[in-house]
């Protein structure tokens, strides 16, 4: 089943010298439960095709369809809550929220969603458990090391059980070790929660662990393949 | 779970936010207190003028506050007592007496207004007779073949009827209130002699102190000095009813001691008796006639009655007597607005500031906030929280300070006595005792909240504009 449809979009960034075609009309779809990654070099367009996945900015032209909903049709507030329900979302430098603890993190969202407490928490805990933080539950990420903040941040996007999850990047400030146990983790709770993953990296360990690897240059997709 | 957030957010940088409420908490303090100290000293006034000079309200014949002349008189009290007793509301009537005359010591005289009261219903309806200086005698109390006169101490002082003289229990009492043996003897020098006026006795010792110990101890020695031989005399002449010049001798039977320095100097009151024999004036007959409220809130509304009621005569509250006062107790409410928009404007800013600087190194956070799906209204509602926590902790304190130090100078009372001739001088005690009504604290802090409402509008506005995918790009 088809999680997300992109048809032929286009991203061009109008700066006063220069144009710069970003996303050059890239047509993808995404199965539910896929665990893909996005290459590419420096510039290629990843963040870009990222970011307008997540629906954080609005294509030139082209549709991007999330089980059916066309993005560009929702208004800003629908978009937000939108992506609030749908999209989970893991960035490079963690963003946990620094005043809550790692399991306050994690019913965040779910609290915006306006999930019961007992809900909530049985969610909480299985995730905590999932990531193997269980025992930090009431740390503060600033008391967590750069791995731990990282799957916090996992169960964070997978607390409101979202269509997909979009990591940007995620392992680029992890060590070896971490971004190992990291993407373990993804992996399990991918296989588990059949939630779809999508990674923009030029972490070989990432694309390594992945099923599906699209290659971007020059904002346009240069291959796209399945292994295994 | 926002509210959480945001309470969690104010103590994130705990430096910052201790400073803007320790500013908020000083400047409400601030504010708070000296309201309350101004607040103390109008009502004080207000309290003297009523108990202790005027009443709530007063009937005069028509003619009487243009020309005090004898003649103006209220010829059929008893008709006027029974208008003002069946009103309610009315709690006390008395009449009295009113000539303008002269009054002279051996060595000085001055103008003066007598008023014959009845001491007996007088000492009900006023608290002057609790202004007794001790020592100085009593309120008619004394049986004597003489007649008798309570004047104030500023009177008093111009008749020289006070002296200023060291001695050996001036010293003592100076001994007893710590004043320096060195300071004593050189005050040595003065043992025994009089001064008629504080102003020469001030003069004589003022040379003999340096400049630190007058600063220190002009006060007490003053008041060690301050001398007043019992049963003094003072004669008082005027006219009676019949425009004849009269006279007689009064023995002081006591001094009083007010705030206010014009009442002080001009008031003397006699017993209505002796002084309705030595005018002539009948049975029956007064200038004024005056009533005593329950409470002064009915004061506007009973005078309206009474003027009704008593068509012939002059029927006037103590704020038409005296509209300075009823002026300054109405401009309270202005100053207490003026005050608390310079309080709340400079919280105002404080807040801003601060909020301003959270939201800006926030950033990175709030634009991560805004991606995983908190919409507009709640980043919105978060700052405002946060606002509103800041400037209600730091009202909170400032109110919570402010009232424990009302409550404490409220008891103890902040002397001023350094100013006390000044504030005398018009009328008001150098010796505050500060209040406030909850009305006020409740107002001021609905302000606060407010306040911290409106502040927060800009940062959060601020908040909003950020687009996520630049605020999660900041490092």
């Amino acid at each position: 089943m088809k999680v997300i449809e992109i048809k032929d979009l286009h991203k061009i960034y109008n700066s006063t010298q220069i144009k710069v075609h970003a996303v050059n009309g890239v047509t993808l779809s995404f199965n539910e439960g896929e665990f893909a990654t996005i290459v590419g070099p420096s510039g290629s367009g990843k963040t870009t095709l990222l970011n307008l996945l997540g629906g954080l900015d609005n294509p030139t032209s082209g549709q991007i369809l999330v089980d059916g909903t066309d993005l560009s049709t929702l208004k800003p507030s629908a978009l937000t809550d939108f992506r609030m329900r749908n999209i989970g979302f893991v960035f490079q430098s963690y963003n946990l929220i620094p005043v809550l603890t790692a399991k306050e993190n994690v019913e965040f969202i779910m609290s915006l969603q306006k999930i019961t407490a007992k809900d909530r928490e049985e969610r909480t805990f299985e995730l905590l458990k999932a990531v193997g933080l269980a025992d930090r539950a009431d740390t503060r990420p600033s008391k967590l090391s750069g791995g731990q903040q990282q799957r916090i941040a996992v169960a964070r996007a997978l607390a409101s059980k979202p269509k997909f999850v979009l990591a940007d990047e995620p392992t680029a400030n992890l060590d070896t070790k971490s971004a190992y146990v990291l993407l373990d983790i993804m992996e399990q709770l991918n296989r588990e929660e059949k939630i779809t993953f999508i990674f923009s990296t030029h972490d070989p360990r990432v694309v390594q662990k992945a099923q599906r690897v699209i290659t971007l240059e020059d904002g346009r997709v240069v291959s796209d393949e399945l292994k295994k | 779970m926002i509210t959480a957030i945001a309470w969690k957010n104010v103590w994130r940088n705990r430096t910052r936010s201790f400073t803007v409420v320790a500013a908020v908490t000083i400047g409400i303090f601030a504010g708070v207190f000296s309201m309350a100290a101004i607040n103390s000293s109008i009502l004080q006034r207000i309290d003297a003028a009523v108990n202790e000079e005027l009443s709530h309200i007063q009937v005069n014949s028509k003619e009487f506050r243009k020309s005090s002349d004898i003649q103006n008189v209220i010829s059929d009290y008893p008709e006027v007592e029974a208008v003002l007793k069946s009103t309610p509301g009315v709690t006390d009537v008395t009449g009295r007496i009113i000539v303008r005359g002269m009054a002279s010591t051996a060595t000085k005289s001055t103008g003066v207004e007598i008023t014959g009261v009845d001491p007996e219903k007088e000492k009900q309806m006023f608290t002057l007779s609790g202004r007794l200086i001790p020592g100085t005698g009593s309120y008619f109390e004394e049986n004597t073949k003489y007649n008798t006169a309570f004047i104030g101490e500023k009177l008093a002082k111009e008749l020289n009827i006070i002296r200023y003289i060291l001695t050996d229990e001036s010293f003592g009492k100076l001994e007893e209130e710590g004043v320096p043996a060195a300071v004593l003897e050189k005050l040595g020098t003065l043992k025994g002699e009089r001064f008629t006026s504080e102003k020469k006795f001030r003069k004589a010792f003022g040379n003999l102190l340096d400049a630190s110990e007058n600063e220190k101890y002009t006060w007490k020695v003053i008041e060690a000095a301050w001398n007043y031989r019992e049963g003094s005399r003072l004669i008082l002449s005027f006219l009676d009813a019949g425009n004849n010049q009269t006279g007689a001798a009064f023995r002081i039977s006591g001094i009083f001691r007010t705030n206010n320095d014009m009442f002080e100097s001009t008031g003397l009151f006699v017993p209505v008796s002796e002084l309705r024999q030595l005018t002539g004036m009948g049975e029956g007959t007064f200038h004024r006639v005056i009533a005593r409220l329950e409470n002064d809130d009915i004061t506007n509304d009973i005078t309206k009655e009474i003027r009704q009621k008593l068509p012939d005569y002059e029927v006037m509250n103590w704020k038409e007597i005296q509209p300075d006062l009823a002026m300054i107790a109405d401009f309270m409410g202005q100053i207490y607005a003026v005050f608390m928009i310079i309080i709340l404007a400079a919280l105002a800013f404080g807040i801003v500031n601060t909020m301003m600087m959270s939201v800006l190194e926030r950033t990175r956070e709030l634009g991560m906030l805004m991606a995983v799906g908190m919409n507009r209204r709640r980043v919105f509602i978060m700052i405002m929280l946060e606002s509103v926590f800041l400037s209600i902790t730091g009202g909170f304190a400032g109110m919570a300070v402010s009232e424990v130090v009302i409550a404490i100078t409220g008891k103890t009372g902040i002397n001023l006595m350094k100013y006390s001739e000044g504030m005398e001088a018009i009328g008001y005690s150098a010796h505050l005792f500060p209040t406030i009504d909850l009305k006020f604290f409740i107002s001021t802090t609905i302000l606060i909240v407010l306040t911290g409402i409106v502040s927060s509008i800009y940062p959060a506005r601020k908040a909003l504009k950020l687009n996520p995918i630049e605020a999660i790009r900041t490092e």
